[in-house]
């Protein structure tokens, strides 16, 4: 069975924001909620570079294991969903995870949280495979559909990349050599545990 | 024409000379250390080399998507909060609430409730306003409402989810949630309150230290005197009402209103406080609770009724009843029988 991960390739990463123009477009989020943002670090110096993210659906998820009336599911594929019907908008999860993924929408006054909404990796939640229900809830399953996550395909410069992880880490070793740096993966570490960087990865092998 | 050709030919002428030194410039200073240098390590500009994510990610950037915190890549304390959470403070706190039951039941199988020596005269002096009293059961019960609402939310996961299911769970969290939510401030209002009105009669005496030494006779049932509040009730203004309670209002206050933009590590904070603040409030209200209830016969009614029986002042409360009598504090007594001081 695939493992699901994102790859954003910092070295091509031009800050388009393509990828969140597209997830927003695709699951019709509403208004404050951003299930993908961009990051850009060292801002007009030297070694400035751009990271697209979102949740990471996390080996060990923080948000899962936090949360107070247990909402969250993992996949076959290891993507982390989770069900809005039990979510009650504590924010446990926002206060857990390392960056930042869950969004609540403003549901009343003094910031009284609504259900959490997050990146769903593109396959939506427990109801039915491409129901309206779904839709409403999650937005589009584009999985269930045999795509990839909208983002991703999105892409211009293919810096983000969804897939299966070990696919990924081939298509990423490529361009590693061919271009001589890059080879830490972003967020890896901190969503997978172990190392980022490529040579310790299944694909990433030499 | 000649003009426009000449003037294009010293553009370029100037374009090639600019370039040529530009470009041999660039490549002398590699040149000497680079031959094998070039080889090992294909050609990294210095100034674009990919940063060290790990510090970077946590420091703010920029983001177009606008929102708290958005800049930031990762802010990782939520996983020492996530393990102090669901580690020590599931685990301890729930057995630290566990012991005051056990304790007072014990006691209770043990002692009994305290009684009066003497015969009640029935005489009644007043021990609490209507006022205190407002103040006191809007406290208690926004208190015990908050208690057990915070209980489901912390250890409903483990106790109750596997019982009721996760639906019926859910429906119970979400409304422990909103009640949470919205008697946390009442619950702040009637504390300043409660600590406005009942500051003066807690202030330390010189006697309250002997009180201690006997545990107010507790154990040994030897009279012990002390005025309109025993060192006991006082340690317990101080420690849960004044320290804890505040602590757990400032807490909650930041947890309550996100929308004041506070960051996450401010919330993972704060959260750990209440939680344990909170855990040794209610295994420290449950002593009071007990004495104010089954573990004492007429201090409930005082709390209900604002009104007590002379024998229990005199027994308790010695020297408040010694300064009741005198005319020192403002007397109220109601004649006859005990009643309900409603129509005050």
């Amino acid at each position: 069975m695939a493992r699901m991960k994102f790859i954003c390739d910092a070295e091509r990463c031009i800050e388009c924001n393509g990828c969140v123009t597209a997830c927003k477009n695709e699951h019709e989020v509403p208004w404050g909620v951003n299930r993908r943002r961009l990051v850009t670090v060292n801002d007009g110096k030297e070694g400035e570079r751009s990271i697209s993210v979102a949740c990471m659906h996390c080996t060990d998820a923080p948000c899962m294991a936090v949360c107070p009336v247990d909402c969250f599911y993992k996949t076959d594929e290891g993507i982390v969903l989770h069900d809005k019907d039990l979510c009650i908008g504590c924010g446990y999860c926002y206060y857990a995870c390392p960056f930042g993924a869950p969004q609540f929408p403003q549901a009343g006054a003094f910031g009284l949280r609504g259900k959490m909404d997050k990146c769903t990796y593109c396959s939506g939640g427990p109801e039915e495979n491409g129901s309206a229900e779904e839709f409403r809830k999650y937005g589009r399953n584009r999985l269930a559909e045999g795509k990839l996550p909208a983002c991703a395909e999105m892409c211009s410069t293919k810096a983000l990349l969804a897939g299966d992880a070990e696919v990924l880490t081939t298509i990423y070793k490529t361009r590693v050599v061919t271009r001589g740096k890059g080879d830490e993966i972003w967020g890896w570490a901190m969503a997978y545990g172990g190392s980022g960087m490529l040579a310790d990865q299944p694909g990433g092998k030499a | 024409m000649n003009t426009r050709f000449a003037r294009v030919a010293a553009a370029l002428a100037l374009a090639v000379a600019a370039w040529l030194p530009a470009g041999a410039s660039a490549q002398q200073p590699a040149a000497p250390a680079a031959p094998a240098a070039q080889q090992a390590a294909p050609a990294a500009p210095d100034w674009n080399k990919p940063p060290a994510w790990g510090a970077i990610s946590e420091k703010p950037g920029y983001a177009s998507v606008r929102g708290r915190e958005t800049n930031v890549l990762i802010q990782d304390g939520g996983h020492e909060w996530r393990k102090l959470r669901n580690g020590p403070v599931t685990f301890y706190g729930g057995i630290l609430l566990l012991i005051p039951l056990v304790v007072l039941v014990l006691f209770y199988m043990a002692k009994g409730p305290i009684k009066t020596h003497d015969p009640l005269s029935g005489k009644l002096v007043e021990r609490f306003s209507s006022v205190e009293r407002v103040a006191h059961w809007t406290m208690a019960i926004s208190f015990v409402v908050l208690g057990l609402t915070g209980i489901v939310i912390l250890f409903g996961k483990h106790l109750l989810l596997p019982i009721v299911g996760h639906a019926g769970f859910a429906s119970l969290t979400v409304l422990s949630k909103n009640l949470h939510n919205f008697v946390g401030p009442l619950f702040i209002f009637a504390l300043v309150i409660f600590i406005t009105l009942y500051i003066r009669e807690n202030l330390w005496k010189p006697y309250d230290g002997a009180w201690f030494g006997k545990f107010g006779g507790l154990l040994s049932g030897e009279h012990v005197p002390s005025g309109k509040f025993n060192a006991g009730e006082k340690s317990l203004f101080w420690l849960l009402v004044v320290g804890l309670c505040s602590v757990i209002a400032v807490t909650g206050l930041i947890l309550d209103f996100p929308n004041w933009n506070q960051g996450r590590e401010a919330m993972q904070a704060a959260n750990l406080i209440h939680g344990v603040a909170a855990i040794l409030a209610i295994a420290m209200a449950c002593f009071h609770v007990y004495l104010g209830t089954v573990g004492m016969v007429g201090a409930y009614k005082a709390m209900r009724t604002g009104y007590v029986d002379e024998t229990w002042a005199k027994e308790h409360h010695q020297y408040w009843y010694e300064e009741v009598k005198s005319g020192k504090q403002p007397e109220k007594a109601a004649g006859g029988a005990a009643q309900p001081a409603t129509g005050d």
